[in-house]
């Protein structure tokens, strides 16, 4: 005959909840600290082949050419810039939030560029007839032409960024820009993982910390 | 909820920089470069360790810097300050550099989580 006792909490396989919320929060943070990690290791890689590519334009442009005396130290702002943000995952989780605003103006126009362009695609779809393949041509070259609408302003700041080593520049020192704006977008991935790294830790270590006030 | 760390939100905080010469360069190029009115930069090109402090205490305590990017050899001389700083903002990121590859046994956040992976803590929690 089954005694039904009804004042032990809810078992899920044996466990009680409070012991499923602390097992959530290790695996959040073993989570966290494997992405961390993966990161980092990525992060390395790209910088390899960003310095790679600085060093071959140097090479190339020459050691006078790209040079640290060149730098602008004129009164100017950064084009790529952060938004920093409160994390509301959780009520009491005081964890900041990054976002990368690459060449930041000319982005927000060219996001909304692209947005506009790909809506009016949609509400205007070609219909196949004889000589679509002259139309699927004009289609291309007007889609092509859009996306260097788009492009243009943010090629327009990245020669700007560029400009102080010379008018005419190395395409490997255009790729090593490259390189290390990929290497931005990790960056700011590591950031945003490292406070819910921390996060996690914090909890964990408070779940622990109770437990050894309970003993 | 009365614990709760306020954090200080921007829309256009700066990424510092204290590193060797190749990897400032480089992030200049993809635009991080800010120069204020006062010909103060975001970025150091590392020289004396003095410098560094100095730069690191600054770059820690601006109000316009989320983020400081610091390669991991330069971190290890001022490795007391870098392990001493606990704010979330500017989160301070070590990253490797040309000569000095990563290596994770002296990043100060996972030096300040890997107490959860030895034995003492483990054992301590099993008293």
């Amino acid at each position: 005959m089954e005694v039904v006792d009804h004042e032990t909490p809810s078992l899920e396989n044996g466990k009680t909840d409070k012991e499923v919320e602390e097992n959530a929060n290790v695996l959040q943070f073993m989570d966290s600290m494997d992405a961390y990690l993966t990161l980092i290791h990525s992060l390395s890689s790209t910088l390899r082949r960003g310095w790679l590519e600085l060093a071959s334009a140097r090479h190339s442009m020459g050691a006078s050419r790209v040079n640290t005396v060149l730098l602008d130290h004129t009164s100017h702002p950064a084009a790529t810039s952060l938004l920093v943000t409160q994390d509301e995952g959780k009520v009491d989780s005081g964890k900041p939030h990054f976002t990368l605003c690459k060449w930041a103006s000319s982005s927000n126009e060219n996001s909304l560029l692209g947005e506009k362009q790909s809506s009016q695609d949609k509400l205007h779809p070609q219909l196949r007839h004889r000589g679509s393949t002259e139309l699927y041509e004009e289609k291309t070259s007007s889609e092509n032409k859009a996306s260097r609408e788009v492009d243009d302003p943010v090629q327009k700041e990245r020669s700007k960024s560029l400009s102080m080593f010379g008018t005419l520049v190395s395409p490997k020192l255009r790729a090593a820009q490259l390189s290390f704006e990929a290497a931005l977008e990790t960056l700011v991935e590591i950031a945003n993982m490292r406070s819910e790294m921390l996060c996690a830790f914090d909890q964990v270590n408070m779940k622990l910390a109770g437990r050894k006030d309970e003993k | 909820m009365a614990n709760r760390v306020q954090i200080p939100t921007s829309n256009s905080a700066l990424i510092a920089m204290i590193a060797d010469e190749d990897t400032v360069v480089g992030f200049l190029m993809a635009g991080v470069g800010n120069v204020d009115l006062r010909r103060k930069t975001n970025y150091l090109i590392v020289d004396s360790i003095k410098q560094i402090e100095d730069t690191f205490k600054e770059f820690t305590t601006r109000e316009d810097i989320a983020v400081v990017l610091i390669s991991q050899y330069v971190a290890n001389m001022i490795r007391f300050l870098v392990d001493s700083y606990n704010k979330p903002v500017p989160a301070i990121l070590e990253i490797p550099s040309k000569d000095h590859p990563y290596d994770p046994a002296h990043d100060s956040v996972l030096s300040r989580v890997k107490y959860l992976f030895s034995a003492e803590s483990v054992a301590s929690g099993r008293r």
